[in-house]
């Protein structure tokens, strides 16, 4: 026996957790780490060229913009906004889609005949254009697109938590559990929730790729945080428009994005081998 | 074939029922955006008593029901409202964006299956390999970049970089835009312009590879996990026994069961996909009912982000009745109902 537990000796999951710790240190020490106020304009040097290039300037080390802001302090400070979104979005989309869940999946009848409707109405509307009319209702800001992500996203987590409740709860111990004496939110908590935290974990890894996703694309059409907070999905709409005079200003904020959701993705993938028992008896058969 | 006509039937019972609950959420979500539509279709040196007076005339000072009872009725007839800002009618802004996407959704589906349904037999065919490890990085990658990150990617590689493809509207300047079908790439076939067809299909090559290639690893991995699955059946067994050759053996026996859960996939992932064409457009300057949408939603015009909306649900709606249907059809074991 190892002291570490099974999902930490996955090779995906530190890979993953890597990854995401990193870019949470650089969010958190974003004042320390980027070199300029990430709003402050220098309209002498504009479109400058990274450091490493021809004509590039060693105290903007990524460049600089159509304004002459440093790029790198932008990529820097915008990992505020995407690990602030990507954390509590997905918790928040996960609470109410967990909770639904398990109430519909537990109970049946005409509770689960609602909330699965409810997740049907959902479910026919893309999320983008879902969550675009939401920000459109809301107005723009950090709080609103956290808002409008977990009024969008809970379906994903409804959805696949209550089949998997229907599974648990014609479990024998489930019902001896019953038998027993325990109410209904004992069962709940103590019998069916151990069963179904697995896929919750990994669901709520993958949502918070997903929520980097969505902001970005918000802040692309320029319906997220206001223009004074930087945003990758801004940067990138920002360079979109002056993508002759200067590429490189497109290709930062894309790796950035790409490393975040990836780190994201292979931590989902990592901890549902990990975590999944089916999984490793039929790999073990 | 009654129990597939009964199946549409219902779901377009269905269908309709959530297209009337989901019109009312959107009403109710846009009434409460802090922009008068009446003030906004008044020149803006008009008078607050004259303000007052379209409002009465628009119907903004009954209550929220009666409105939205209002707008139903009108939308049963066809009849979308006036844009705001256009001051043309919604539907025929629609009925001129929305075949425009679907063209553009629909070959970026092709590529997405075609793109999954290979990378799900090679994924398959190198499990348990080295080549596995190799194969399960890509697909997480690629399940890493969305869609608008590839269309970016595209455009500074093949657009700016390589100057190949073009990466901005449907046609190349210089030609008459058709007007037949709205279908682009089926209106320059009718008209039998070879040259016009070729240069609207170089436009979309881009946009549509980098929503195919977005939404292929979903497929890729769903296709590979339920091959798995199908070979651990005894008919696997037992045709092996028989003598069949591995190949066959995939096509005709484990494929075919393979591809429902595949098939039904794809069918939510169209809508994903669907929605996922409103930044595509807006990176590529497509014309279709994203840049519509967009520009609506930074112009507050209400009629045209409710319609818009409605349009997106009715096409997600449409396709998952498709898709259920196919599904009967394919699947042997629901015929009998």
């Amino acid at each position: 026996m190892s002291a570490r537990p099974t999902w930490l000796r996955s090779g995906r999951v530190l890979f993953g957790l890597a990854i995401v710790i990193a870019i949470a240190l650089i969010a958190l020490a974003a004042p320390l780490l980027a070199p300029h106020e990430p709003n402050e304009q220098n309209l002498i040097s504009i479109f400058l060229p990274p450091a490493w290039a021809n004509g590039g300037d060693a105290a903007f080390p990524l460049g600089t913009d159509s304004l002459g802001r440093c790029v790198l302090s932008r990529l820097i400070y915008g990992a505020r906004v995407a690990m602030m979104v990507a954390i509590v979005a997905s918790l928040g989309a996960m609470l109410i889609g967990a909770v639904l869940a398990h109430i519909a999946g537990y109970f049946g009848g005409w509770i689960d005949w609602l909330v699965g409707r409810t997740v049907d109405v959902w479910m026919s509307f893309p999320p983008v254009i879902l969550s675009l009319i939401l920000m459109v209702g809301l107005g723009i800001g950090l709080r609103n697109v956290i808002l409008a992500i977990v009024l969008v996203d809970w379906t994903r987590f409804c959805r696949v938590l209550r089949s998997e409740v229907l599974v648990v709860r014609r479990r024998d111990y489930v019902a001896a559990a019953r038998l027993v004496g325990f109410s209904h939110w004992r069962t709940i908590t103590r019998e069916i929730l151990p069963s179904t935290m697995p896929l919750t974990i990994t669901l709520l890894s993958l949502e918070m790729g997903i929520a980097v996703i969505v902001e970005a694309i918000l802040s692309f059409v320029g319906m997220s945080v206001g223009a004074n907070t930087p945003a990758w999905g801004q940067m990138i709409a920002d360079a979109r428009q002056y993508i002759y005079d200067s590429p490189w200003n497109l290709v930062f904020p894309i790796l950035m994005i790409f490393i975040t959701v990836l780190g994201f993705n292979v931590l989902g993938d990592g901890l549902r081998r990990a975590l999944d028992v089916r999984l490793t008896e039929t790999r073990r058969a | 074939m009654t129990s597939i006509l009964s199946l549409i039937a219902r779901r377009i019972f269905v269908s309709v029922a959530i297209l009337v609950i989901v019109s009312a959420l959107l009403f109710c979500i846009l009434r409460r955006l802090p922009v008068d539509p009446a003030a906004m279709s008044l020149p803006p040196n008009a008078t607050l008593a004259e303000i007052e007076a379209k409002r009465h005339e628009m119907g903004l000072d009954l209550p929220l029901f009666r409105q939205y009872l209002i707008w139903l009725g009108q939308v049963a007839y066809g009849d979308l409202g006036i844009s705001i800002h256009f001051r043309r009618g919604v539907a025929g802004l629609i009925t001129s964006t929305l075949p425009a996407t679907i063209e553009l959704a629909v070959l970026a589906m092709l590529i997405a299956g075609a793109l999954g349904i290979a990378g799900g037999l090679f994924m398959f065919h190198v499990r348990g390999t080295a080549r596995e490890a190799v194969a399960d990085a890509g697909s997480i990658a690629l399940l890493s970049l969305p869609e608008f990150l590839w269309g970016l990617f595209f455009i500074l590689l093949f657009g700016v970089a390589l100057e190949l493809l073009p990466f901005t509207g449907r046609l190349s300047s210089g030609f008459e835009r058709p007007v037949i079908t709205g279908f682009l790439l089926l209106d320059t076939l009718l008209m039998r312009r070879l040259d016009m067809f070729w240069d609207a299909l170089k436009h979309m090559i881009l946009p549509s590879l980098a929503l195919g290639l977005a939404f292929s690893p979903t497929i890729m991995r769903v296709l590979r996990s339920s091959l798995i699955d199908v070979y651990q059946e005894d008919y696997i067994h037992q045709a092996r026994l028989r003598g069949l050759s591995e190949r066959r053996i995939l096509v005709h026996h484990a494929l075919k069961n393979a591809i429902l859960p595949t098939l039904s996939l794809m069918g939510v992932q169209f809508g994903f996909l669907f929605g996922g064409t409103l930044l595509i457009e807006v990176i590529y300057s497509y014309p279709g009912l994203g840049n519509l949408m967009v520009d609506a939603v930074r112009n507050a015009d209400l009629p045209i982000i409710q319609a818009v909306g409605l349009a997106y649900c009715v096409v997600v709606l449409a396709i998952n009745t498709v898709v259920d249907a196919l599904y009967v059809v394919l699947n042997p074991k629901l015929r009998v109902t």
